[in-house]
């Protein structure tokens, strides 16, 4: 009888190791994917998390990295730290490599922690901005364009706009009132003072439902350009108020949250000659969302509804993980011995060299002391059907904008943790 | 059964006046005691950083939310804002230079101070005007956070909490926060259980019940009610310095908005209002249960080998969640510390259930 048992043993593990596929054989990549799903966010992460996925999936049916596939857990925070926390202080445990929460009051939570054990965090578009100094913040990882470098990158493309001269230009800044909208303004008050650009503030307060007052003092100020940092419905509270108090869509800039959606609720048509900051491309015309498509949604294999696929916040998923895989893959390839630390990892994301994430970035340069791979972007209209971009990638006034992440990192450094 | 109270006779007003008349209890109490102090020898390190350490924090706030709302009776809907007063100013004090202890009674203070003179102001009105009067302070404190650099450092900053010195012990470790965070909570269950057989105790319930009748009874109910919103704000602003310095590590101002009043409000209610043991509940089902049961989801699903979308997982908790708050509240209003009382009565008496009434 137990001879028989074992025999069965070592039959079923023999089938195990023979039998398993030769794709994707190694020791699987573990990823802690912990968003709000449920929420306050829920406009995005679902969306983020799919293209995520989605790549994962790819990979994995093509070898894996290096040979080893990839795990990507996701899970729900509800935008609550302690959750996010929870979440950490279990993954960490369980050999997870990378922690990404998707959320700011989260983030902001669990990084203090990150530091501390030292564990690779990702932070795209969300958290503290001043990470990307990587000197300061060694185990997070922004990678893209930070809200203030997006900043410097509109003002650029004003001045572009006049003809390389900005004097004298209006430029309103319309925001949400609190940290995400606040954010860009030392860099705006920095640069307007710089090129002589008449900057004026018109915050309106949380949540943002009531904007009124705000686009009427814009209309009697007679600005050049809007630009807005704000978000979902948001959009589309603004438009009408721009409608009412008839100013033109064409002067229209938004930061990078605007996607298909915000476009179709403002209507296509209305929403002609409107402008986005654009850290990443959107739509479906990249031979990566192509092979997505072929290879996993024709074939049923999807993550989510296809309609998804290519939209703007989508395609935010893909880039950051088609970064985040490049990142291990160095790490792979210059030798890293698994069960992988933290260390290869992050040596790994910090030898990306021209990666653009098959066409969806602008190329990235990673480095020790530069999280954010250069702080490009790029300035795109909506022409009533697409996204038409008007410009190349560029970046504007690094200077300034280190400047001011440095003295936000240094306080960090200050606090000695 | 268990609660045995034969045989206990209470031959002075020492014993008959004592926390725990019946032995059970005491025992009981003793033994949840021993395992708290145990609690890091017990438990593996992960339940104790992510469970244990936040529950001790959130039971300590939910107290002091409970002073006010349970005992006295005045709702306060920006109980997170005054955490946040006690948590900045714990971080600026300890960052000047000051001890920790001091800036842990220096958090309270401050915390009291605002406190007051918001409760002084909203006080002016009763019932749901003053849920919405306290509400406005929440978003005064909010504005003041994110507009103020001077306090938080600009809105999108996040002040680092230093290391921390408590009694000249540098305290790093896991089980170091636990026990800071244990033993503000025993502090303030002690406070708690003792309040309620004095004056101040007693007044709070009068002034509770009907604060005109308190007033024609000699209890100057304006008076009561300061001191109930002193009292919990000084609770507060501790919980909020400890939150910060034991958990969180930095403190930033969305880790304080209107949606943590409410979580702190829904323990309190949920757990029972006026009840000790009922914050210990309520802290436990508002702050746990949903971690607890999107693992459980995803582990039923995932052992049923089922393929559901990820937002429909993220989704499926919360409506149980939901489900389990409306069922508690239809079947025992009073809370989670009925639903306790309910058995330990019934215990008390068994098998002589009639003799109840």
């Amino acid at each position: 009888m137990l001879k028989s048992i074992k025999l069965t043993a070592i039959g079923a593990l023999a089938a195990l190791v023979v039998g398993q596929p030769a794709f994707a054989a190694g020791e699987p990549i573990k990823m802690s994917l912990n968003y709000d799903l449920s929420k306050v966010y829920t406009f995005i992460t679902p969306r983020v998390a799919q293209g995520a996925k989605d790549l994962g999936n790819l990979i994995n049916s093509k070898g894996g990295i290096e040979g080893h596939p990839v795990q990507m857990d996701i899970s729900d925070h509800g935008n609550e730290p302690q959750r996010g926390i929870e979440s950490y202080e279990k993954a960490k445990r369980e050999g997870y490599v990378t922690f990404d929460y998707l959320s700011s009051p989260v983030t902001r939570a669990v990084l203090p922690r990150a530091m501390k054990d030292g564990n690779v965090m990702l932070q795209a578009f969300v958290g503290r901005a001043d990470a990307i100094d990587g000197d300061v913040f060694k185990w997070i990882f922004p990678l893209g364009a930070t809200y203030w470098g997006q900043a410097a990158n509109i003002v650029k493309f004003i001045e572009d706009q006049a003809g390389g001269d900005a004097k004298g230009k209006k430029l309103a800044f319309v925001y949400i009132d609190y940290a995400f909208g606040q954010e860009p303004i030392p860099i705006l008050k920095a640069l307007a003072e710089k090129k002589g650009i008449d900057l004026q503030l018109f915050p309106y307060p949380l949540p943002g439902t009531d904007q009124a007052s705000a686009w009427t003092g814009i209309r009697k100020f007679k600005p050049d350009w809007v630009v807005h940092w704000s978000f979902a419905g948001l959009h589309v509270i603004a438009s009408k108020q721009m409608k009412r108090n008839r100013i033109p869509m064409s002067k229209f800039i938004s930061v990078n949250w605007m996607n298909e959606v915000d476009i179709k609720n403002i209507g296509h048509e209305r929403a002609k000659g409107l402008k986005r900051s654009e850290p990443i491309v959107s739509g479906r015309d990249l031979p990566i969302i192509q092979e997505i498509l072929s290879e996993l949604y024709a074939k049923g294999k999807g993550s989510g509804d296809e309609t998804i696929v290519g939209s703007t916040y989508y395609n935010v998923g893909v880039a950051i993980y088609a970064t985040v895989f490049e990142g291990i893959r160095n790490a792979i390839k210059a030798g890293a011995t698994f069960p992988l630390k933290p260390a290869d990892i992050k040596a790994g994301m910090e030898s990306i060299r021209d990666f653009n994430a098959y066409g969806l970035m602008p190329p990235l340069n990673v480095t020790e002391s530069d999280h954010g791979g250069g702080g490009k972007t790029r300035i795109t209209e909506w022409d009533g059907e697409k996204w038409v971009p008007l410009t190349d990638w560029f970046v504007a006034d690094p200077d300034l904008v280190w400047g001011e992440v440095r003295k936000h990192s240094a306080e960090f450094a200050k606090s000695g943790k | 059964m268990f609660y045995r109270q034969a045989g206990t006779h209470h031959s002075n007003y020492k014993t008959d006046r004592s926390l725990f008349p019946i032995p059970f209890d005491r025992w009981s109490m003793i033994a949840i005691l021993t395992l708290g102090v145990l609690a890091p020898y017990i438990f593996s390190s992960f339940v104790l950083t992510s469970y244990l350490l936040p529950l001790m924090i959130w039971v300590g706030a939910a107290l002091g939310l409970n002073l006010l709302v349970g005992w006295a009776g005045q709702f306060h809907f920006g109980y997170a804002a005054v955490m946040s007063i006690g948590g900045y100013t714990a971080i600026h004090a300890t960052q000047a230079g000051i001890p920790f202890e001091i800036a842990l009674i220096l958090a309270g203070l401050m915390s009291m101070l605002i406190g007051v003179i918001f409760g002084a102001a909203a006080m002016r009105v009763k019932g749901l005007y003053l849920a919405l009067a306290t509400l406005a302070m929440q978003f005064v404190v909010d504005w003041v956070l994110t507009h103020v650099p001077a306090i938080s450092g600009g809105a999108s900053a996040t002040l680092q909490a230093p290391d921390m010195t408590l009694l000249g012990f540098k305290i790093i470790s896991e089980t170091g926060f636990f026990y800071v965070a244990f033993a503000w909570v025993v502090l303030v269950t002690l406070f708690l259980l003792n309040m309620r057989r004095t004056g101040l105790g007693r007044a709070l319930v009068a002034v509770r019940e009907k604060d005109y009748a308190a007033a024609i009874l000699g209890v100057n109910s304006f008076y009561y009610k300061s001191v109930a919103f002193a009292v919990s704000s000084f609770m507060g602003g501790v919980s909020g310095a400890i939150l910060v310095f034991c958990f969180y590590h930095a403190v930033t101002p969305e880790q304080f908005t209107v949606n943590v009043s409410i979580q702190l409000l829904a323990m309190v209610i949920v757990g029972g209002l006026g009840s000790i043991i009922g914050s210990f509940f309520g802290a436990a089902f508002i702050l746990l249960l949903p971690g607890a049961l999107n693992s459980l989801v995803a582990f039923v699903t995932n052992a049923l080998g089922m393929q559901l979308g990820i937002e429909t997982l993220a989704h499926i908790p919360n409506l149980i969640y939901g489900i389990l708050i409306i069922g508690f509240l239809l079947y025992e209003p009073l809370g989670l510390a009925k639903v306790y009382d309910n058995l330990r009565k019934y215990l008390m008496v068994w098998p002589f259930g009639y003799s109840k009434r």
